[in-house]
């Protein structure tokens, strides 16, 4: 069997580019976000009574140039009892960017909690190298997943690939995500074993007669029972679009494989989620949607819906800030016309305290920007038309000049923003 | 009673007008933030920029932009005067009937290094159109390290060719981005040029004539 073999390739080349970047850059800043999430949660799965609960969950990220760690727990309150919901931890170790490639190790532990009766837990690792540009990037990965307490599923071998982009204040992503695995035949949704003769004439979770191109990955084991050769593929898409004080994230998919393994109720999912920021660390969150099956895990398809509170909050430690090259962390600077003879000024800043602009349309004083949101910062300055020319300071350090426009030679040992207006 | 009532109303009024009036009398003044010896030194230069008919706007700004930068007095002056000189060749390369702007941006290229005689041979093949957004343009190149020699032919070329403004952002934005992944200044522009389609002199793009490069682009 090959597969094992490809995963240990992409791990070790992950490694050995991983150990050469000394050459290259670091490309990002410091990072740190703790959120807390509040509100109501529904998850309903055909044959069930939906769960409905109220759900706590706390989450951390952190980043920076090497590492990047998320974790997130949550704490469901179903009637008088308290339950540890759905939680995730990852940990991914890069290398700086090298010719725009990066090497990319991914390990995480994860619990899906549907309701009592359903839940699972899993690690995983995998391997992926990354060539990265400005707007966009793609990748290629391998790796393996070992779900736990699942009776029906041995080891899980992932292949996976993926293309972003970014237009404007959109972030569209799409993945094939390919899986292999072995499981012993049973029932996919208790994990109950059934005997190798049911198996053999009933597909589970259909009740339809297993495809003939199965049958052929059927194999009788004497000690185990019957063992199925399983793959699927995922086809997903998302779009993560920020605009303003709002933030919507969709996604939507399509499985591929026989209907054995890809059940009929998992064969499209889609699901999407809201956040309006009320001030800059509170926003109403929304979400809904529907999941496929993880036959992988043993857990059935399932609906969702939500709706809650989010508090917000980034504290940036003394220091992290790379001040001789700020300008790295302006992800987007935006100058729109909202009146006459007056425009809109937002960028997008993330990890940093304050954002100031100053230009001959404020007499070279600096104002403050507004944070709106996460990382959306925003001011109305009147501007008429003509050429202007503005800088920008980032958590008062040096004065820059915005990035998407010409710049010129300040005189004063810096640059300036150089924009025509109509 | 009607008397006291319209006596009342009036003291109102008065009371209202009054501190109105001291508004307007104490209007901002962007020059009190320079230092009284700047200030006197940058208001004799206004008033000579008035003499010879120019725009004395950059030259407070680039006062104003100095002290916010905390520039020593001597280099703010420096640069006032050095703004006041480009200016005044912007105008002798430009002629009498160029707009602030372009008199503004034309300043900036002249600083950079490009000669009076290039500007004038865009002045000339200009007809209505307008150079604001060339100049803006051409001035970053020189900055990022385009040499002024292609800088200038090849924007002129491209502007006697009738490129319209958002032909010249989009150029800016290819070369910055060959330049920012490592392609040699002059051969980025010379690359991205040969993109911009030509466009007849005698119908050009609407845009042409208005000027705006106020869009702006990921990071």
């Amino acid at each position: 069997m090959t597969v094992p073999k490809q995963h240990a390739a992409a791990l070790a080349v992950s490694l050995a580019l991983m150990t050469t970047g000394e050459h290259a850059v670091a490309q990002t800043a410091r990072e740190m976000e703790f959120r807390l999430e509040a509100g109501s949660l529904v998850s309903d799965r055909p044959g069930r009574t939906p769960l409905d609960a109220m759900a706590i969950t706390p989450a951390l990220r952190y980043s920076d140039s090497r590492v990047s760690l998320k974790t997130r727990a949550s704490a469901w309150l179903n009637g008088q009892a308290w339950l540890l919901g759905s939680s995730h931890a990852e940990l991914e170790v890069y290398q700086p960017l090298m010719y725009g490639i990066r090497a990319e190790l991914v390990a995480n532990a994860s619990r899906v909690f549907h309701d009592p009766l359903v839940q699972n837990d899993q690690v995983d690792a995998s391997g992926r190298l990354h060539y990265r540009r400005e707007r966009g990037g793609i990748w290629l990965g391998s790796g393996v997943a070992r779900p736990l307490r699942a009776s029906a599923v041995s080891n899980v071998n992932v292949s996976s690939g993926g293309i972003w982009t970014r237009l404007g204040p959109a972030t569209l992503r799409g993945s094939v995500t390919s899986f292999f695995f072995t499981k012993v035949s049973g029932d996919s949704i208790t994990g109950e074993p059934v005997s190798c003769g049911s198996a053999l004439n009933t597909a589970p979770n259909t009740g339809s007669p297993i495809p003939a191109g199965a049958m052929s990955s059927i194999r009788a084991l004497p000690s185990t029972g019957c063992r199925l050769e399983s793959r699927l593929t995922d086809l997903e898409g998302s779009i993560r679009w920020e605009h303003r004080l709002l933030e919507v994230t969709m996604r939507g998919g399509h499985r591929f494989g026989d209907s054995f393994d890809a059940t009929p109720e998992s064969r499209e999912w889609a699901s999407g989620q809201v956040a309006f920021w009320i001030s800059s660390q509170i926003a109403a969150v929304a979400g809904g949607g529907r999941e496929p099956a993880q036959p992988t895990r043993g857990l059935p398809a399932r609906s969702f819906g939500s709706l809650g509170v989010m508090l917000a909050y980034w504290p940036i430690p003394r220091g992290v800030v790379p001040v001789e090259s700020p300008a790295n962390l302006v992800q987007a600077f935006e100058l729109r016309a909202a009146g006459t003879e007056v425009q809109r000024i937002t960028a997008r800043i993330g990890g940093v305290e304050t954002v100031e602009i100053m230009g001959d349309f404020s007499d070279w004083e600096p104002l403050p920007l507004i944070r709106r949101g996460r990382d959306q910062w925003e001011l109305l300055v009147p501007m008429p038309p003509g050429i202007h020319r503005m800088n920008l300071r980032i958590d008062g350090g040096k004065w820059i000049a915005p990035p998407g426009m010409p710049t010129v030679n300040d005189g004063f040992s810096g640059e300036v923003g150089v924009v025509v207006v109509r | 009673m009607k008397v006291p009532s319209s006596r009342w109303s009036l003291v109102a009024l008065a009371a209202l007008l009054v501190p109105a009036g001291l508004v307007a009398q104490g209007e901002r003044d962007p020059l009190a933030r320079l230092p009284a010896s700047l200030r006197y030194d940058v208001e004799v230069l206004m008033d000579s920029a008035r003499i010879y008919g120019l725009p004395v706007l950059p030259l407070q700004s680039k006062a104003l932009e100095g002290v916010a930068k905390r520039a020593p007095e001597r280099k703010i002056m420096a640069e006032v005067i050095r703004e006041f000189r480009s200016l005044r060749d912007a105008r002798v390369a430009l002629g009498p009937s160029v707009s602030v702007d372009e008199l503004t941006a034309a300043a900036g290229a002249l600083r950079l290094g490009i000669t009076q005689a290039q500007l004038a041979q865009m002045a000339r093949s200009r007809t209505d159109k307008i150079l604001t957004v060339p100049l803006v343009v051409l001035a970053d190149l020189v900055s990022r390290g385009v040499p002024k020699d292609t800088a200038s032919s090849t924007i002129f070329q491209l502007f006697q060719k009738g490129a319209a403004d958002d032909d010249f952002q989009s150029l800016w934005r290819g070369v910055e981005r060959d330049i920012d992944s490592g392609t040699d200044p002059g051969q980025a522009l010379l690359n991205r040029a040969r993109e911009i389609p030509s466009r007849s002199p005698g119908a050009p793009p609407a845009s042409t004539t208005r000027p705006d490069i106020s869009e702006t682009q990921d990071r």
